[in-house]
């Protein structure tokens, strides 16, 4: 297949999404999203099935704008175009009782066209320019409600991600000297006898770029916009925020590890080992400091800075083991916080409750919100059958495979508490909310109708945890599609 | 029809929904319906039962695949599994008549029951371990379905207990599968034998056992029990005890008849850890004025005593034909009994609303039939002749004395197990005794106010006196039916046939059992009549032991409060280091430098011009702006500068500067 088609994923949503501000009727707007969003995964469809030969777009004073389409890029578009659409509909109606819809859904549209360039970028100029599209175009969505509060959010989130992607940026300047080419190659693209007489500098490199990757992924030292930005962002933002932007950070530094430098030039360095010890710092610190949190958006945050660093864990291992578990877990946890996030917003817009304190009995009332909330909690915590037990197997059983000695039984150690404290933080929110007590007044709870545009995408999210957790036969081979040429 | 295993675990699972369904509607029907599904599911075991051993893989399912196995020990306990829940759920229409939330209930009642086969079918520790935590959690709601304040804290710590053990067995299974390559039953013990690291497979193997000995009620896991079981309905408390805490046990069985065969070193952790739950659940019991609460602490005694049997099947090697038939009846004699005597314990209930021994009392007084089907069981579990209880007892006592004789030079510790276990048996008599003479035989405390009839329907009558008449028929035969069981599922543990028949009536059985009960009468007489009952003006039940001394509330509690306490500050420090450095500390350092200079400001100029300074704005602005000179020194504006974006974004730039000068330069 012809890499040209690949400009078509990335500027169609951008434009519909420039289309969409202009509309202000809204049964028409959603119309059109959902059609934009059902073309968009038709226009997607092809690259998933065939390999796109690298195209370049345009040459600008030495940088190159290449699009590409290989296993790891098709994979995570998939997902995302897939999550797009199920959020877009839960957006619907969850938009009604926030102003400025068509902007909101103008740059959700935009949003998108960045992270489809991110999968696609065949180089990490193009990445980082699509990069830092979106981050871009993911502000006004954090930004939406235009208190004092979300605009102090929202700058941080553009002030973190910009220094984040500028510490990528700073890697790629100097890097690009050891490189035989531009262009993502599985095994890197390092010129090994250049690189060897300077081989500190370029781990030193990794670990900036590591850094300022794992900015966007919640990675800590550059973790804190998260929990700042998910409360304030409406649901819908949060939930994409969350589930799938994060991930593009994960999705950067695979990028880096494994098409630029090649995992064997990383193995056993300690760089490596600086960004192991990060990432279980990070795991360690989210799921603690989610278990004290009493407001539940912020919860959700710190779990997803602690749940993400389980990918950087597991792909900085280095064995084919872990990476398939990393892409396991970092595809369960986008449907898994996706859902979460979604199930707390429905409860959210219908009785205005944002405290866990509060949520007690809520379960009584939104029955359905709550199933899904709870199963995607069991999916984080890691129980059979759902699709978070399998990751953690595979990702366990990869990292033992690693032999890295300390970091396999601390890592697997840390895995094991982090899940304890998740459903520390998870658990006792659907007990509470399904079993208040004897004495609980159940007329307190102001029951609404759900609507089903609701909860039918949110249903369906969550049956796709527990689902894909039972066969997981049915993304396996486009994960193997992944790792295998990784590891020959 | 190798298609019936499967159709054992799912069937009830996706039969769970269309009972919440139909009962949304017409609450009648789903009692029906509940029961025509259990009714099913002992059918279809019946037919495995009659069926030979055969074996279901799934490939795939789940990552790794699952697989199903029945005969032998399997289908042992999935017709246990099945029976118990038939009489539990014919109890329940009763129990429940009045009461708030059945679909709920019903709904993870039928869910439990698939995943409980799922555990005792399964012929893989992944797949037992799937099922084992997909029960976990499923009968947590039959924990706390009354939802009184005492239900959700024991239902805290049932989920704490399950999460926590769950966790520990899956780390103990990541190394088990990555040192073995292999999770199924059939090929551990070979895989074992052939491992190169004992240390890491002894590791992995504890850890695995850690999730299995605490749903069995172990020491020092034990903490659930005394609370989930009187807090859940009777029915859904009879199959905590009588079939689920038994997953633990196959658990533990799993592990040392594969993992660990004939391994003296497992044998002795488990001679142990059975010990101390003996003698510690028997203590409880005696010490107990809740009915419920000590029929719980009895459950923990007697997985005490199938430990026992499980150690001396390791200890015994290939002479442990007795410890293996033992365990195996144990653990069948041990379900058929619970089964009676907690939804007996639930009929109480229902007329007394209470458990407390002293307000029950006398409660069985001319209620006949009630004495006969609490009687039975009782006296079983003691270990009285021609009962049932005495069969498989008198099975450990004789393994037991099996290995004195072989232990060597620590012959005198078995020696202390023997009459560890003798002592715990005369504990079983005393608290039983308890139970009996004060609801049968004692005077009510005020006057009967209770029905004399009518105080249990008939449908769980008639289910009560089969299981009850049960036991004298298995025990007075036991060469037939019992060895039968016990031959049937030999091959599970890895057990020899025994060289003869035993016979239990001989002398030296019977004088086994006569010591037991004697301690009991004595115990009975002495501690319980003389310590444990106030005398004064009315005669009352106390329990010695003090509220702080336990372990669940004393240790285990405040432990993990104290470590999360720790992991708090520390992840709070982590996290805020970065952030304080690049929002708080740069800016403070910029301020200082900046007040630093300020105050040297005259100076300064002084020194480099001669003149004296005297910061003085010109007439114009003065006269435009009164403000002027205000907003330069106000602190809030300060904070805001560097707070603001604008800051982020002078860095921002600084570091483009730097990156463009690097890329001069370079």
């Amino acid at each position: 297949m012809y890499g040209n088609w690949l400009v078509l994923p990335i500027l169609f949503p951008i434009l519909g999404g420039l289309m969409a501000t202009q509309i202000h009727t809204l049964h028409v707007r959603r119309l059109v999203v959902s059609t934009i969003l059902i073309l968009q995964m038709l226009i997607v469809l092809p690259v998933v099935f065939y390999d796109a030969t690298p195209y370049v777009a345009l040459e600008l004073a030495g940088v190159r704008i290449v699009l590409q389409g290989d296993p790891l890029g098709r994979l995570f578009s998939t997902l995302i175009c897939i999550i797009w659409f199920a959020v877009a509909f839960f957006a619907y109606e969850y938009m009604n009782h926030e102003g400025h819809r068509e902007r909101f859904f103008g740059f959700y549209l935009m949003t998108l066209g960045g992270l489809m360039g991110v999968c696609y970028a065949g180089n990490l100029a193009t990445l980082y320019m699509f990069y830092e599209l979106m981050t871009l175009c993911s502000f006004p969505l954090v930004l939406h409600i235009g208190t004092r509060k979300a605009f102090e959010a929202a700058w941080r989130y553009l002030a973190f991600s910009v220094a984040g992607a500028g510490l990528g940026l700073f890697g790629l300047f100097i890097l690009q000297d050891y490189c035989v080419t531009d262009l993502f190659t599985p095994g890197g693209v390092l010129d090994l006898s250049l690189a060897q007489q300077n081989q500190e500098l370029l781990l030193a490199v990794f670990l900036i770029m590591a850094i300022g990757f794992g900015c966007k992924a919640g990675m800590f030292p550059l973790h804190a916009w998260l929990p700042i930005a998910h409360p304030v962002a409406p649901a819908p933002a949060s939930a994409v925020l969350s589930g799938l932007i994060t991930k593009m950070g994960v999705l950067a530094l695979i990028r880096v590890a494994y098409y630029l430098y090649g995992w064997e030039f990383l193995d056993g360095s300690w760089a490596q080992k600086a960004v192991l010890t990060l990432s279980l710092i990070t795991i360690l610190m989210g799921s603690t400091l989610a278990l004290r949190e009493d407001t539940l958006k912020k919860r959700l945050a710190y779990s997803t800075v602690s749940q993400v660093s389980y990918v950087i864990f597991g792909l900085m291992l280095f064995t084919p083991g872990a990476l398939e578990g990393a892409v396991f877990q970092a595809i369960f946890h986008a449907i898994a916080k996706n859902a979460l996030f979604m199930a707390t917003g429905a409860i959210i817009y219908k009785t205005h409750l944002t405290q866990v304190s509060q949520m007690r009995g809520v379960g009584t009332a939104y029955g359905i919100s709550m199933w899904c909330f709870t199963l995607a909690s069991l999916s984080l915590v890691g129980i059979p059958p759902t699709g978070g037990f399998l990751s953690k197997w595979i990702l366990a059983q990869g990292a033992l495979q690693a032999n890295e000695g300390a970091f396999t039984y601390v890592g697997i150690a840390i895995l094991m508490v982090s899940a304890l404290l998740t459903a520390g933080y998870l658990l006792p929110i659907v007990t509470n909310a399904f079993f208040p007590g004897a004495d609980f007044d159940r007329s307190n709870i102001v029951k609404q109708q759900d609507t089903w545009l609701m909860w039918i995408t949110l249903t369906m999210l969550t049956a796709a945890v527990v689902i894909l957790g039972m066969f997981p036969g049915i993304i396996e081979p486009a994960i193997q599609a992944v790792v295998d040429p990784l590891f020959p | 029809m190798s298609k019936n295993l499967e159709l054992l675990v799912f069937l009830p699972m996706v039969c769970a929904p269309f009972s919440y369904w139909i009962g949304r509607a017409w609450k009648r029907g789903r009692d029906v319906f509940v029961q025509a599904v259990v009714i099913l599911e002992l059918l279809l075991v019946i037919t495995i039962l009659a069926e030979e051993a055969t074996f279901v893989r799934w490939e795939g399912f789940c990552g790794l695949g699952i697989g199903f196995a029945s005969g032998s020990f399997h289908s042992v306990m999935a017709f246990l599994t099945a029976s118990g829940w038939l009489a539990a759920t014919i109890l329940s229409q009763e129990y429940f008549a009045h009461v708030k939330h059945r679909n709920r209930y019903y709904l993870f009642w039928l869910v439990t029951l698939g995943a409980t086969m799922g555990v005792f079918l399964s012929a893989d520790l992944y797949t037992t371990f799937i099922f084992f935590e997909l029960m976990s959690f499923t009968s947590y709601v039959a924990v706390v379905q009354t939802e009184e304040p005492a239900a959700l804290k024991a239902g805290d710590t049932y989920l704490a207990v399950a999460v926590i053990g769950g966790l520990v067995t899956l780390s103990g299974l990541f190394l088990l599968y990555y040192q073995l390559g292999t999770l199924q039953l059939s090929q551990l013990a070979q895989a074992a034998a052939q491992a190169p690291n004992r240390s890491l497979l002894w590791t992995g193997g504890l850890l695995t056992l850690v999730g299995f000995a605490a749903k069995a009620g172990a020491f020092p896991l034990h903490i659930w029990l005394p609370t989930a079981h009187p807090a859940a309905p009777a029915p859904a408390s009879a199959v905590l005890s009588g079939v689920i805490t038994k997953t633990g046990i196959y658990g533990v069985a799993v592990l040392s008849t594969t993992l660990f065969l004939h391994d003296s070193t497992c044998g002795t952790v488990l001679a142990v850890l059975g010990a101390i739950t003996m003698v510690l659940g028997a203590v409880l019991a005696v010490c107990s004025i809740d009915l419920k609460r000590t029929l719980a602490c009895s459950s923990i005694s007697q997985i005490g005593f199938i430990l026992v049997g499980l150690s001396m099947q390791c200890l015994l090697g290939h002479h442990n034909a007795l410890a293996v038939a033992g365990t195996i009846l144990h653990i069948v004699n041990h379900s058929l009994i619970k089964m009676v005597l907690f939804p007996a314990a639930g009929v109480i209930h229902l007329s007394t609303h209470s458990f407390d021994l002293n307000k029950i009392q006398g409660f069985g007084r001319g209620k006949p039939f009630l004495a006969v089907i609490m009687g039975i069981p009782m006296l079983s579990l003691a270990g009285l002749p021609l009962l049932n209880g005495y069969v498989s007892k008198t099975l450990l006592h004789e393994s037991i004395v099996e290995y004195i004789a072989v232990a060597g030079q620590w012959s005198w510790l078995v020696t202390g197990l023997e009459w560890l276990f003798l002592f715990s048996g005369g504990l079983t008599l005393a608290y039983m005794l308890k139970l009996f003479i004060c609801i049968f035989v004692e005077a009510p405390p005020t006057a009967d106010k209770w029905r004399k009839h009518n105080y249990i329907a008939s449908a769980s009558a008639v289910t009560l006196l089969i299981y009850a008449i049960t036991m004298p028929v298995l025990g007075i035969q036991p060469n037939d039916i019992m060895d039968g069981i016990a031959s049937f599922a030999r091959d599970f543990f890895h057990g020899e046939a025994p060289a003869h028949p035993v016979a239990y009536f001989s002398m030296i059985n019977l004088k086994g059992a006569a010591i037991s009960l004697l301690i009991g009468m004595i115990l009975y007489l002495t501690v319980v009549r003389g310590l444990l009952m106030k005398q004064g003006g009315e005669r009352q039940y106390w329990d010695p032991i003090p509220a702080w001394c336990n372990l669940e509330y004393g240790l285990y509690r405040p432990l993990l409060l104290f470590a999360a306490e720790v992991l708090l500050v520390t992840a709070a420090f982590v996290d805020r280091i970065g952030f304080r450095l690049l929002f708080r500390g740069l800016p403070a350092v910029c301020m200082k430098g900046y007040r630093w200079l300020l105050d040297r400001r005259g100076r300064l100029i002084w020194l480099l011009t001669g003149e004296e300074y005297v910061p003085r704005p010109s007439l114009e602005q003065v006269v435009d702006d009164p403000h002027f000179g205000v907003y330069a020194d106000h602190p809030q504006a300060e904070r805001g500068v560097l707070h603001s974006f604008a800051f982020g974004l002078i860095l921002t730039g600084l570091g483009l500067v730097f990156a463009i000068l690097f890329i001069f330069l370079h």
